[in-house]
């Protein structure tokens, strides 16, 4: 090829490499540190020790059961929810949509936090009832997860139902089916794989998930537990990269099973056509509304008790309001939120970057590079954070790079960055693909090269995904904590690891008000997304 | 002559889309490359204009081998079917794209625009998006913008196909005559038999990657010389030799000798005489009235023939007609 229109793989250079020392090379190490002894012989005792010790397998069954618990009830909720924003007359869809984004915003710790205030042994209902209350444990956790997962399958079951045309359920209707055979005739099947990858999305992030289980699990250990105790508490590294190996096992199965079931998903109609108005229909919005009041009322209420306790004098036997636990009693003052923002503007800044030359370079790469790249760079999403954040402590501790990185804000910002690659190289991928190819050969024929092509014809249709790969990398990585948790140093705190800090050890108002000042960034981000985003579709002239 | 393709090859994953085209044009020519998708066409174009490169052939510009020159190098004025403006540049910025690459000076990129902008019709409309204008007025940007850089040769493809109906037979006028005017050489890919003949000084009809037949529109149309440009070009009654002998023995004079089944008999549907005749062999079986003509089908003699009548014709379905055929045109079966 001659011209614009052939692969520009040298943008794929730096993304690969990043990709192959920030993401495989950890791995690898962590996968490598599991079959072999302190002396770098191979060994297969780690994975025999783990049935030395009846409480690994017991966390590790433990694992399982909340997992499946919390995908069995985010899953039908998720759908109710979904439902109601696309297929209710329901009033209020700007508060569901509010509260879904609660979760978002804050570490899922934060939840956790919200639910022992709320229903611990000393919570709010325990003081203002009197009534026994003990949330620790699996139903503390199962509750905790759910909400946690809810966003996530709301977001992806709508964006099935938003690609459903109207004029599939006018058939329907015309040939005499009734609002329920609708449902299930033509809502139902074109959400199965939708459903199924949702499904998949929190079973993987709830097995793997170290916020809530941190602060709600208690007595109710789970693998995620056992890893950190097992680094944190023993030290014992070898240990603790098994048990990583054991909690990837089954997040890669599901992400892999993910995968087939997306590519297997139906697309949707390219012509979206008339938007759907949906019937009036009084009983089927009672039954959406009574369930989305199930769903978010804790959801407000957890998120709402966390603001309450930051706001007063000595939880809880204090409550007098009071500003004090936002100025004074931190440790550190506000140096790990300043931390954390400094990182996760990096991580953001270079995530970007990285992602953006990684979906550009492959729009026109042959097959045997753009297979390879894609699965590469979609894998994360299969690897839990603690793993990988372990696989940072392993690779980066010594050798060539410690000096450089370790310790650094730039290590936590690439543990964070390669966390959430997968999703943020996809929403980038999907703006990509709006641009026109005509567009690409307009510009080799008005004589301008690759740089011209993403400034004029790659730029316009992609800037909207840009902006919202950047701020999505900056929120997660405000809230990240199972993959930065082996990271922080004594001189490197980090926001949402000083609110675990501040719960470990009883001072809940503090953590509270940390917990807060990290939801406002998260909104404060938000805000500026949505804003710039509008800004961008008033000046600019794409479809 | 101007531009010479000289067997030119491309294959995709095994698959020929181009088996050994060669073609010319002539200086001030317009060309039409025609022929259904999946023809090799548009990939023909693309090697013309550089975005594709041959496999093998070769490409020759003014006495020049420009076979392995980048796209930006060949000055190429191309079109596309759609989507090929710059959404966040004003119409005027987009036509000035081209010179603004090449760093000539702001104030002759300006005069030229503006130039461009009244040639085609647009004048005033400079400071406008893409998005607020018309189907028809985005592809006049296109071709201002295509016109920019004075290139050797316009290369428009498929310019009119997302076009409404209406404004595509105006805009199909504006661009022939933009073309005399400049006189400059252009091939124009079209899968539209209808603006093919309306438009081109000569027709390249090809088919399966391969050429089929080049000529003038009035060649293509009343001396086909295969089925596929018969049936692809207008419409047609294709019949067997043997129908022939029986029917019409008069047109077996001029058969090029050969076996039974290697010509087939084209006969243009205005050329097939239909007239009432209560003792006619023929009867009508429908009838479509299209205002300024009918379109009569007719079974005779086991066979269903397709004829084209003025619209004042009076038929009815199951009317008694005799028929006869005034000229037709031997194709390779």
């Amino acid at each position: 090829m001659t011209s614009a229109r052939a692969p520009a793989l040298w943008l794929l250079v730096l993304p690969a490499l990043g990709l192959a020392l920030f993401f495989l090379h950890p791995l690898a190490t962590v996968l490598w540190r599991s079959v072999t002894d302190a002396q770098g012989a191979f060994t297969a005792g780690n994975y025999l020790r783990l049935f030395d010790d009846p409480g690994l397998p017991r966390a590790a069954l433990r694992s399982l059961a909340i997992g499946i618990a919390t995908t069995a009830c985010c899953v039908p909720l998720g759908l109710a929810l979904a439902m109601a924003l696309h297929r209710s007359r329901l009033p209020g869809k700007a508060f569901i949509r509010g509260a879904l984004l609660l979760p978002m915003l804050a570490p899922s710790l934060v939840l956790g936090l919200g639910l022992v205030c709320l229903l611990g042994r000393n919570g709010l209902v325990h003081r203002l009832t009197g009534a026994t209350t003990d949330i620790y444990g699996f139903w503390g956790l199962l509750i905790a997860n759910t909400l946690y997962g809810l966003p996530q399958v709301v977001i992806i079951v709508s964006a099935a139902l938003a690609r459903t045309p109207a004029r599939h359920y006018d058939a329907a209707a015309s040939m005499g089916a009734t609002p329920w055979r609708q449902f299930l005739d033509v809502t139902l099947p074109r959400l199965r794989f939708a459903l199924l990858a949702a499904a998949f999305l929190v079973f993987t992030e709830t097995l793997t998930d170290f916020g809530s289980a941190v602060v709600v699990g208690g007595n109710y250990r789970v693998l995620a537990m056992e890893i950190y105790s097992e680094v944190v508490g023993q030290l014992d590294f070898g240990m603790g990269a098994t048990l990583g190996v054991v909690l990837l096992a089954p997040a890669l199965l599901s992400v892999w099973l993910a995968r087939i079931a997306r590519r297997r998903q139906d697309s949707g109609d390219a012509m979206p056509g008339r938007m759907l108005l949906p019937a009036k229909h009084a009983w089927r919005d009672a039954a959406l509304g009574a369930l989305s009041l199930v769903a978010l009322l804790p959801m407000v209420a957890v998120v709402a008790t966390v603001a309450y306790v930051s706001v007063v004098k000595l939880w809880p036997y204090d409550r007098t309001l009071t500003l004090a636990n936002y100025t004074s009693g931190m440790p550190d003052g506000y140096g790990p939120v300043a931390t954390s923002l400094g990182m996760s503007f990096l991580a953001a800044c270079a995530g970007s970057v990285l992602v953006f030359a990684l979906a550009a370079g492959l729009r026109r790469a042959p097959r045997g590079v753009a297979r390879p790249m894609q699965f590469l760079a979609s894998l994360p999403a299969a690897v839990p954070g603690m793993v990988l954040g372990l696989g940072y402590v392993l690779a980066f501790d010594r050798g060539v790079l410690s000096g450089w990185f370790y310790g650094g804000i730039a290590i936590v910002a690439f543990c964070s960055l390669y966390h959430y690659h997968a999703q943020a190289f996809l929403a980038m991928q999907t703006g990509m693909r709006q641009v026109p190819d005509a567009l690409d050969d307009a510009v080799a024929v008005c004589g301008g090269g690759t740089g011209h092509v993403l400034r004029d014809a790659v730029m316009p249709f992609v800037a909207p995904a840009a902006i919202s790969t950047f701020f999505y990398l900056f929120m997660r990585s405000m809230v990240t904590l199972s993959g930065v948790i082996f990271l922080v140093t004594p001189d490197l705190g980090l926001a949402s690891v000083t609110v675990m800090r501040l719960d470990e050890n009883g001072f809940l108002a503090q953590a509270a008000a940390y917990a807060m000042c990290v939801v406002l960034a998260g909104a404060l981000a938000l805000g500026a997304m949505r804003l710039i985003l509008h800004v961008l579709k008033e000046r600019r002239h794409v479809a | 002559m101007h531009l010479r393709i000289d067997d030119i090859a491309k294959s995709w994953d095994g698959h020929t889309v181009l088996d050994a085209v060669s073609f010319a044009a002539r200086e001030n020519e317009f060309v039409c490359l025609l022929g259904p998708s999946g023809c090799g066409k548009t990939t023909l174009l693309r090697i013309v204009a550089g975005l594709t490169a041959p496999d093998a052939g070769r490409i020759t510009l003014a006495g020049r081998d420009i076979t392995t020159l980048p796209a930006r190098e060949r000055r190429m004025g191309l079109v596309f079917q759609a989507y090929s403006l710059f959404p966040d540049m004003t119409a005027a910025a987009n036509i000035g794209y081209p010179m603004r690459l090449r760093r000539e000076p702001p104030a002759k990129i300006a005069a030229r625009c503006s130039e461009l902008l009244e040639r085609v019709g647009l004048g005033g409309l400079g400071s406008r998006f893409p998005d607020e204008l018309s189907g028809g007025q985005q592809q006049r940007v296109a071709l201002a913008r295509a016109l920019a850089t004075e290139p050797a040769m316009l290369l428009l493809d498929e310019p009119l196909s997302a076009l409404d109906p209406a404004i595509r037979g105006q805009l199909r006028s504006e661009i022939r005559l933009l073309q005399r005017t400049l006189g400059i050489p252009t091939i124009m890919v079209t899968h539209d038999q209808e603006e093919a003949l309306a438009m081109a000084d000569t027709i390249v009809c090809m088919n399966h990657g391969r050429i089929e037949q080049i000529g003038t529109p009035r060649d293509l149309y009343e001396r086909p010389r295969s089925r596929f440009v018969a049936e692809f070009v207008g419409r047609a009654n294709l019949l067997s030799t043997a129908f022939v002998r029986d029917t019409m023995p008069g047109f077996l004079e001029r058969r090029p000798p050969g076996g039974e089944a290697t010509y087939e008999f084209c006969l243009r549907p205005e050329d097939v005489l239909v007239q009432s005749d209560a003792h006619g062999e023929a009867v009508v079986e429908d009838f479509v009235f299209l205002g300024n003509l009918a379109r009569v089908t007719v079974a005779w003699r086991g066979r269903r023939l397709l004829a084209e009548l003025r619209g004042n014709s009076t038929l009815a379905r199951g009317e008694a007609v005799s028929v006869d055929a005034l000229r037709g045109a031997w194709v390779c079966a």
